[in-house]
């Protein structure tokens, strides 16, 4: 893969330089809590190439505690939700019948709860014991729902198919079938939504840090923005303090991006040989 | 591919369209004639209501309190166009019997509502009447609590007799940003119920009449009555813009680039940096100081607030350690950027206060000692102030004045020093204990506190609080910031807090009378531990030495200089004490652009009253605005 | 399709009974909010004036009759249900007397008109770009087209629209950056009006269609990466069918059905407003009256908003289930 798909190869690139960023938090000189420790406002240059807020905080720092917080988050949120989604629309899909509108039942009444109120009552209600991780943890459960319906609907049309039958024919159980037969399907669609899902869990955690609703002590990309907010920094010209963290994230997620897209060619055999042939 | 170019196409064609036909900012409006000013209540949910004495049923700040409602006296924050105190709608001050159970009002003839009629002492009669009468009003409650009946004993004097002697009765009718209003009897006594009339649109005494409003509530357009002579302020002349209007212009950011296109004359707050960058770029743009700090005092203190019911505060010592680690520079920098006036004792630096309170303690503030179990020590630092603009002038140069008097006025006077050994001194002295790098109380547990912040609604603060944790976090105190956001109102009065940035402390700003505000601390109004708090003693502290001072003041006559000196006692008695501990005045960072109008207030040469647009005292600027040639 | 009216009627059933299930929760977590409406309105009114502290527990009493907080939590239930019946949602407590329903009714057509608009818009361009991308591989120009689109997707939507307003509000002025029509001009359905609210939309529709065709993008372009490698339209390729036909009729035909489900899914989104827009651009909506409502304690119009929310997301899933069996041959109902 890594010689013949370029994609693969930028993407992991890419990636590589986000997680080396967000390593090299763990050699910060100062708590990343802690505020006029440098002068403030500096521009990049060569004592602070990413400049300084105007907390008197070093941007680069700042921003590897920041897109180690936020990448744990967003990873925490999509995999708990990927396995509830999965395991939820692929049995509804093809068990059908009683189960199939139970489950919907449940599905549609958490698509249907509106995610912002509840949200910002469980800030809220939590106040001080608020943690990154309780956090992560109702968001998934918030966050499972879309897309086991979309999942759902790809199983409903593959237990229409032939193989299906066949498979079941020749004596395989239902987590037989689900697991090797329909799963190879659903994964692409599993793959872009994962990308969904983070991009989604990190846009909504940026909102409530911008609206104030979240734990400003801890740095992510969200509480970044959320302080260069209150210091009016894009209109005061402190352009570094949200370009960086910005392009930080445009970073990630492209090299997620090109990383799934590539995985999602070698994994479907068919796309694997058509590449090879052309 | 063709659809794509399309539609490339249909964009462009949209936005040129839209640039060819660009609108002004107002439509159908002369801009020269209109004064644009921003509404920090932001969008209103419920604009077509204009009933004020319903609470919080639509705006406040609209326009409606500063250009259209009126009463009998006024206390401006600052020197006053005719000095401080102003009659409006009453001809003379207060007038009360020996016992202060009754106060006679003599009210101003020549006045006329806004739809030609007369106004009269029926109408005050009436208004106070329906107070009386109906529970959920505005001022229902300190109506009901206070007057047991009202005579009109001819059309222009009312006599209001109250309840209990109560020689500051008069300061219900008395505007410091807004005042209980007087309502329009021959409107309002064909409405059903007071409470749910929406009073649109509203019949007013003031100078301005609705013009027109959104329906959704982002602006509120009012224009100057025909019969301007007819109203209270018709005695200094013509008010200059002949409309007003209060928008919500949005973020702070926004607010400075809508100054910035001359679409916004008066902001009424932004942050610090938004001030600089306005100074910087606009040579029309300026705040209420010429230079540094730029922003107006207004006359209330933020302060750390301690619960001082909960065990770990209840010890002077320990108040006093924590007030020796804070380093007010540090404060200053990290939440006003050095645009901050410090004050060390319990009243604003704002007004006329420093007159009265600040000039006159400085001897008694250096010569001030406290024992910290060791040693004597003597903990008022009187450079503080300057100390601040000598660390500001490197980068701000000639910005920052060099005058003593001018900085004092600026920056303040002196500050507590920064000193830990004398704070580890203290705590020792109070049992407490340090192992390796932290502090642990007497019985032994971990000192902890949780600094409650308000958060987004009031950055400024919120980065204060940051730093003050910081530096307790430094010393070796578990300290940390909870932001309240929506829940700061709950939480403050229910006690729920450790120590918070918030303010109990206010005052008129013009007048040195402190009962505005030091009234509500006597210990007849602290609530037990769990009990809802009233204002404003939100930290809950009870003091004999403090009741005696308040029951001294409420016997003595408004205007009567003996207040002052009660006054002093009482500072002097919280510079022991501490409950609080004072850190600077609210800096607001009010931004005049003189594109359009000129004549706004300032504090070297017209400091006539305060450039905040949301006070009702604001009616006073429109006297003074001129349009631009 | 022989079952298909009894699934229609079990469907209808399971949206009245989501629906149901959706507004008591709703009912029950905005009721254990811990910000106290008579607190939040006590204290905006005594924030700056002079009070005495037996006033203030006069007027706490008197609020708390006003407001109907003096029952417990089942005896608000009823009444709640009660008033719902005929869909009236009670007065506002942070704007006591005004009835929710007339504050929802006033914001509301700004947010469906505005975010209808860029939802649609959204979808079509992005499934049309994403289409292509996926289709036409080796594309350079599809490719670009590509990593530009997915490059806006992921920065963050409060910067998107930020720039834009310092770019066409402030650096090169053609474009109103504040309101939902211009200052002074009376609402109503003639000429100038109606171009007032186009310009004034324009800056917001296009930070949210900015942001969010990468979604569209990526869902169709995996969808049809997907089928691309399917026998049928191998076949139709090999038999020289033209290529932009099989893209059309029948690739993409194939994939829109999982994007028509998100389409009806985002449409019922609608009504969760878009708070950032609404703050950035200070146009009117339903997103900042819900989070003014929040902040204020104001159960009866948080429940009001997010009833409505409610109701038409869920009628969005059951349209989509209704429709998706007729889209799809393949799908059996029973």
């Amino acid at each position: 893969m890594l010689r013949r798909n370029r994609e693969f190869v930028i993407g992991v690139t890419l990636l590589t330089i986000v997680l080396a960023i967000a390593a090299s938090s763990i050699f910060a000189p100062y708590p990343s809590n802690d505020t006029f420790v440098v002068p403030p406002d500096v521009p990049p240059s060569w004592a602070y190439p990413l400049g300084t807020t105007s907390r008197g905080q070093d941007v680069y720092w700042q921003l590897s505690a920041a897109i180690r917080n936020t990448l744990l988050f967003g990873f925490t949120v999509a995999l708990i939700s990927r396995c509830l989604s999965l395991a939820i629309g692929l049995t509804a899909g093809y068990l059908g019948g009683f189960i199939d509108r139970v489950l919907m039942s449940i599905n549609d009444t958490f698509i249907v709860i509106p995610l912002f109120p509840i949200l910002v009552l469980f800030y809220f209600v939590m106040r001080d014991h608020m943690s990154w991780f309780l956090l992560a943890l109702v968001m998934a459960c918030l966050g499972w729902s879309y897309d086991a319906r979309l999942i759902r609907s790809v199983a409903l049309s593959l237990r229409a198919r032939e193989f299906t039958d066949t498979a079941r024919f020749s004596g395989m159980t239902t987590t037989q079938i689900l697991l090797r037969e329909h799963l190879p399907y659903v994964l692409p669609i599993v793959f872009s939504t994962t990308m969904n899902n983070i991009n989604w869990s990190i846009g909504l955690e940026v909102t409530l840090s911008v609206l104030g609703f979240t734990n400003i002590d801890t740095p992510t990309i969200g509480v970044m923005i959320y302080w260069a907010n209150q210091h009016t920094a894009m209109v005061a010209g402190i352009w570094w303090w949200i370009a960086f963290p910005v392009g930080l994230v445009a970073i990630t997620f492209i090299g997620l991006f090109l990383l799934a897209v590539s995985m999602n060619e070698y994994i479907d055999p068919r796309s694997r040989l058509s590449r090879l042939r052309t | 591919m063709r659809v794509l170019r399309r539609l490339v196409l249909v964009w462009l064609a949209a936005l040129w369209a839209g640039g060819a036909m660009a609108q002004g900012t107002i439509s159908d409006l002369p801009r020269k004639e209109t004064l644009i000013a921003e509404n920090p209540e932001g969008t209103i949910k419920n604009p077509g209501w204009f009933n004020i004495w319903a609470i919080n049923a639509g705006g406040q700040s609209t326009g409606l309190q500063q250009l259209a409602m009126d009463t009998f006296w006024y206390i401006d924050p600052e020197h006053g166009v005719d000095g401080v105190w102003d009659n409006s709608l009453a001809a003379e001050k207060p007038i009360y019997n020996a016992d202060f159970t009754e106060m006679t009002v003599k009210l101003r003839q020549g006045i006329y509502w806004s739809d030609g009629v007369p106004f009269s002492a029926d109408d005050v009669v009436y208004t106070v009447q329906t107070h009386l009468k109906n529970n959920g009003l505005r001022w229902s409650a300190p109506i009901q609590v206070n007057v047991a009946a009202i005579d009109s004993p001819n059309p222009y004097t009312v006599v209001f007799k109250l309840k209990k002697p109560n020689s500051r009765f008069h300061a219900l009718f008395t505007v410091r940003w807004n005042a209980m209003w007087i309502m329009p009897k021959h409107v309002f006594e064909k409405a059903a119920d007071p409470g749910k009339f929406d009073f649109n649109p509203p019949v007013v005494l003031g100078a301005y009449t609705l013009h027109s409003f959104d329906p959704n509530g982002k602006w509120f357009i009012w224009h100057r009555r025909a019969d301007w002579q007819r109203t209270t302020i018709g005695r200094f002349g013509q008010p200059g813009p002949t409309y007003v209007a209060y928008i919500d212009p949005g973020p702070p950011d926004k607010r400075v680039i809508a100054q910035m296109n001359h679409d916004l004359d008066i902001i009424h707050d932004t942050s610090p940096e938004g001030m600089f960058t306005l100074a910087k770029q606009s040579k029309t743009s300026h705040g209420w100081f010429s230079g540094f700090p730029y922003a107006h005092p207004d006359p209330t203190l933020p302060a750390v607030i301690f619960n001082d019911q909960l065990e770990v505060f209840k010890n002077r010592d320990v108040r006093w350690a924590l007030a020796l680690l804070i380093d007010i520079k540090a404060v200053s920098m990290a939440s006003y950027r050095g645009a901050a006036t410090i004050s060390a004792i319990g009243v604003p630096p704002t007004g006329t206060t420093p007159t009265y309170y600040h000039e006159p303690l400085e001897a008694w503030l250096r010569d001030f000692e406290i024992d910290t179990g060791t040693r004597k020590f003597k903990p008022y630092d009187p450079g503080t102030g300057a100390a601040i603009a000598a660390m500001l002038r490197p980068s701000m140069g000639d910005q920052i004045p060099t005058d003593p008097a001018k900085i004092a006025a600026a920056f303040g006077r002196g500050w507590w020093k920064h000193d830990t050994q004398a704070a580890t001194e203290l705590l020792q002295k109070a049992g407490f204990s340090k192992r390796g790098d932290a502090w642990y109380t007497p019985d032994g547990k971990p000192f902890v506190i949780h600094v409650t912040v308000e958060g987004d609604g009031r950055p400024v603060m919120t980065r204060a609080g940051s730093m003050i944790a910081q530096e307790w976090r430094q010393f070796g105190i578990d300290a940390s910031t909870t932001v309240a956001q929506g829940t700061m109102a709950d939480r403050r009065a229910a006690g729920d807090f450790e120590a918070m940035i918030a303010w109990s402390v206010e005052t008129w700003g013009g007048h040195p009378d402190l009962s505005y505000f030091l009234d509500s601390w006597h210990s007849q109004f602290v609530a037990a531990p769990g009990q809802p708090q009233p204002p404003r003693n939100w930290q809950r502290w009870s003091n004999p030495d403090l009741d005696k001072i308040i029951e001294e003041t409420r016997s003595v006559a408004f205007d009567d200089p003996k207040g002052i000196e009660l006054g002093r006692d009482y500072l002097k008695l919280v510079a022991r004490e501490m409950p609080t501990i004072p850190l600077m005045s609210y800096n607001v960072f009010t931004v005049m652009d003189e594109t359009y109008w000129t004549g706004y207030p300032n504090a070297e040469t017209a400091p006539y009253t305060d450039p905040v647009p949301n006070w009702g005292n604001t009616r006073y600027m429109m006297t003074k605005l001129k349009p631009q040639p | 399709m022989p079952g298909y009216l009894a699934y229609f009627v079990r469907r209808l059933g399971q949206f009245a009974l989501v629906v149901f299930i959706g507004v008591n929760i709703a009912f029950f977590v905005t009721h254990a909010t811990p910000i106290d409406p008579v607190e939040q309105t006590i204290s905006a009114a005594t924030s700056f004036g002079s009070t005495s502290p037996e006033a203030i527990a006069q007027m706490r009493q008197s609020l708390r009759e006003l407001y109907g907080l003096q029952g417990g939590l089942l005896e608000q239930y009823a009444v709640f249900w009660k008033r719902v019946a005929v869909f009236d949602f009670g007065p506002s407590l942070s704007a006591f007397p005004t009835p929710v329903s007339v504050l929802i009714g006033r914001a509301l057509p700004w947010t469906i008109g505005l975010l209808f608009v860029s939802t649609v818009l959204a979808w079509v361009l992005g499934n049309l770009l994403g289409g292509l991308a996926g289709y036409y591989r080796n594309s350079r120009l599809l490719r670009l087209a590509g990593v530009l689109v997915m490059g806006f997707h992921p920065i963050p939507y409060y910067i998107v629209a930020f720039v834009l307003l310092i770019l066409f509000g402030y650096v090169w002025p053609v474009l109103p950056i504040s309101g939902g029509s211009q200052m002074n001009l009376a609402q109503g359905f003639d000429f100038r009006f109606i171009v007032s609210v186009l310009q004034h939309a324009i800056l917001p529709a296009l930070s949210l269609v900015l942001v969010g065709i990468g979604g569209w993008f990526m869902g169709m372009r995996a969808l049809v990466s997907n089928i691309v490698t399917e026998d049928y339209v191998t076949y139709a390729e090999l038999g020289g069918v033209n290529r932009p036909r099989i893209l059309l009729s029948y690739v993409m035909r194939n994939a829109l059905a999982p994007q028509i489900t998100g389409l009806a899914m985002s449409l019922g989104g609608i009504f969760n407003g878009a708070i950032i827009t609404e703050q950035v651009f200070g146009y009117p909506g339903i997103g900042s009256l819900l989070v003014d409502a929040v902040h204020a304690g104001d159960y009866s119009l948080v429940l009001g908003v997010t009833s409505v929310s409610i109701v038409a997301v869920s009628a969005a899933v059951l349209l989509v289930d209704l429709l998706y069996p007729l889209l799809d041959p393949r799908v059996k109902v029973h």
